[in-house]
């Protein structure tokens, strides 16, 4: 077995009770590598076209990959594939928390859970004595996810589902600590299973190729994160809610429902604003995570918890037009504990604001107003009423309601809080990622529009490249699996320290932007190691790891996904944006929105595909897609 | 003529305002000096707050237009900005 994997896959049947390990396939391993590009292949394999995502034929695949279990910054994720419910195109989530720690110390690659439970179960993997045992779970159904795991052993990894999941709420998600596998309603999946709960427990150990080569290499890489701007000071410092002070001048923070992209008072919901009020403390965050991200604020009533994100005060908040940030808390904290993706919540409560504001829909809650909402989100986990309506996703609600114009989604996932009429590349990154609007399939935005380098993020320069490079390298990193700020490391310390208004500043954004054809030769060399994820799989895996093999295999991974896609009948007529952001300017200068159109056909090109999107059968050989 | 200027949440905490209006500014250069001098004898810790800061107008870094030179109208909004956030 290479190193880095524990070699097992777990085949569990909810229906007949039945558990199996398997060896992992290698060869899978090594062109797919682990995590999402591992559980897409499973997917793909094992299911035909046309399922019931909510029904017994969806598996649930939790996967880990090679730098899980090891003391890797930022490498305590795993990521869970499967059929999405709220798209009805392949669904995937990642997760830090210490799940990913519990299934590699069970000595478990990959967990298949396949077919429903009768009744509410829950799974305890023992990986030392490789036993499953099936147990009652009724007592924990209806429990929130804190609860749930209170009640579970803190000391133990669990990944579970609250009322959310269990309602099959569209946009679900499964929680393991404090951290969430948000998006594509994966926690839908599970709670149509009826399964409540995971817990791994196990004594194993990761086996690398150069142990002491990749000590020394970590505290190395520990070292320049901690003193990074932006992984060591402000994310370390402001939390991802620090964003807010970038993307409101920059107008692309979503207020009133996408239709702006600034609000005047959006920094009362910032980073530093929550250092200044309620902020309790810092999150140690995710197992081995210098970064530390998290926060922990005061929430009357229940105390001390974890905070908002960016995406959470950006979509709960502005987007909402309600930029109370003790209120924001709240809500975020209802939802993890109901466990729901905030980035689906905050954009369906806004599209329902704005029906009420058209006279198309009787929601009961306007913009600016709180009035309401917390028994909403509610009533949304446990379909009541109108809830029932707001949990099946902004994509459904515009087809019973109208308002397809101002439906904030793309192949039925609500759009992140990166309005791309700001951020072109971002843009073209939303339409043509897989799972639909999200944003850390790439992350564009981060080198046009919220990151060091001040590039034109609305010319057309590096926009259609921009999106395939980082869409290939996140599925390698969501496959190894990482989080993808481990990729902000990417530009030096140096460059973030100089005047954006300077001309050395300009000179090299300039470069930068004018680097297309040197940065697609870049990224193929397959000579050395560059950057920390090619170094840590070479040392822990013994097979050398260059920026080339991983653009191949990201490109693999993502165009297994695409005809995964293609398979359940999506259509370049998915590659799209809402007419919103397509066609209503928010910058003086525009005339109208995202020129996507305009980017799509060179992107298809890079990307090998055909005029309708569709890859070729070279492109398809190249990259040893088998379909 | 009026100029909306969004200041930093630093900046904010220094001069005890978010937004300040300016008068009679027609390029960046001329927001920068009139918002310097409403810090007074702080100007010294605006010249410092400014130096790793982005400046935007109605939403667009100046280094996309013309800078410094970059003229203003009347109701434009000029916000400062830290250029590096995360993701």
């Amino acid at each position: 077995m290479i190193r880095g994997y524990a070699g097992r896959v777990l085949d569990v049947d909810l229906e007949a009770r039945t558990f199996q390990f398997k060896p992992l396939d290698e060869d899978t391993a090594r062109l797919y590598l682990g995590g999402k590009g591992y559980g897409a292949r499973l997917l793909y394999d094992m299911t035909p076209a046309g399922i019931d995502p909510l029904g017994p034929s969806n598996p649930l695949i939790f996967a880990t990959g090679p730098l899980n279990g090891s003391v890797a910054p930022q490498s305590n994720r795993f990521a869970v594939v499967c059929k999405s419910p709220l798209t009805g195109a392949i669904g995937n989530a990642a997760c830090g928390g210490s799940f990913a720690l519990g299934m590699k110390r069970a000595g478990i690659d990959v967990l298949v859970v396949r077919n429903q439970s009768a009744a509410p179960v829950r799974l305890e993997i023992d990986g030392d004595r490789s036993e499953v045992s099936f147990l009652d779970a009724s007592d924990l159904w209806g429990k929130g996810t804190y609860a749930t795991q209170v009640l579970l052993g803190r000391k133990k990894h669990h990944a579970v589902i609250g009322p959310a999941g269990e309602h099959m709420v569209l946009y679900a998600g499964i929680v393991s600590s404090e951290r969430i596998a948000g998006r594509t309603g994966v926690g839908a999946v599970m709670g149509s299973k009826r399964l409540k709960a995971i817990t791994a427990t196990g004594s194993r150990t990761l086996e690398m190729d150069d142990e002491q080569a990749f000590k020394e290499y970590t505290r190395w890489v520990g070292a320049m994160f901690r003193r990074h701007p932006v992984l060591g000071e402000r994310l370390k410092r402001y939390g991802t809610a620090g964003i807010v002070s970038t993307t409101n001048p920059r107008n692309i923070l979503p207020t009133r429902n996408f239709k702006h992209g600034h609000h005047p008072d959006a920094l009362n919901l910032s980073g530093e604003y929550m250092e200044d009020h309620g902020l309790t403390g810092v999150k140690s965050s995710c197992i081995h995570c210098p970064v530390t991200c998290g926060r922990d604020v005061e929430v009357d009533g229940v105390g001390r918890v974890k905070g908002p994100e960016y995406e959470t005060v950006a979509l709960l908040g502005t987007n909402l037009e309600i930029v109370n940030l003790k209120q924001v808390a709240e809500w975020n904290y209802l939802a993890d504990d109901l466990g729901m993706d905030t980035i689906s919540l905050g954009t369906v409560l806004g599209f329902a604001m704005e029906l009420q504001e058209r006279g198309l829909l009787q929601a009961g809650i306007r913009f600016g107003d709180a009035t309401g909402i917390s028994e909403l989100i509610k009533d949304i986990a446990h379909r009541r009423g109108l809830g029932a309506d707001l949990a099946e996703g902004v994509k459904r609600m515009s087809e019973k309601y109208g308002g397809h114009e101002f439906a904030m989604h793309v192949k039925g996932l609500e759009l992140s809080a990166y309005d791309p009429r700001g951020s072109y590349a971002q843009g073209v990154e939303y339409a043509t990622t897989n799972r639909g609007g999200c944003h850390v399939q790439g992350a564009s935005m981060y080198l046009e529009s919220v990151g060091p380098l001040t590039i034109n993020p609305q010319n057309l320069k590096l926009k259609a490249d921009l999106p395939m490079v980082l869409q290939n390298l996140a599925c390698a990193i969501n496959s190894m699996v990482l989080c993808i700020f481990t990729t902000y490391g990417m530009i030096p310390g140096v460059i973030h320290n100089t005047s954006p208004n300077s001309r050395a500043h300009r000179l090299l954004t300039a470069l930068f932007e004018n680097s297309g054809p040197l940065l697609r030769v870049a990224i193929r060399q397959k000579v050395t190691p560059i950057f920390w994820w090619e170094k840590w799989l070479t040392y822990i895996t013994g097979e050398t790891t260059t920026a080339g093999h991983l653009q191949e295999i990201g490109a693999r991974i993502f165009n297994l996904e695409r005809m995964y896609n293609l398979r359940e009948g999506l259509t370049a007529d998915n590659d799209t944006l809402p007419p919103r952001i397509l066609y209503e300017p928010t910058f003086a200068h525009m005339t109208s929105g995202h020129p996507l159109h305009q980017l799509l056909p060179r992107y298809y090109k890079l990307r090998g595909w055909d005029t309708r999107g569709v890859p070729t059968a070279r492109t398809l050989e190249r990259l040893r897609v088998r379909i | 003529m009026s100029v909306t200027v969004e200041l930093t949440y630093d900046m904010s905490k220094a001069l005890g305002a978010r937004r300040v209006d300016v008068d009679g500014a027609r390029t960046v250069r001329d927001v920068l000096r009139l918002t310097r001098e409403r810090f007074g004898e702080r100007a010294a810790e605006f010249e410092k707050l400014t130096r790793v800061t982005a400046v935007a107008v109605n939403g667009v870094l100046i280094n996309h237009r013309r800078g410094l030179r970059t003229e203003v109208a009347d109701g434009d909004t000029v916000m400062f900005l830290k250029a590096a956030a995360g993701g």
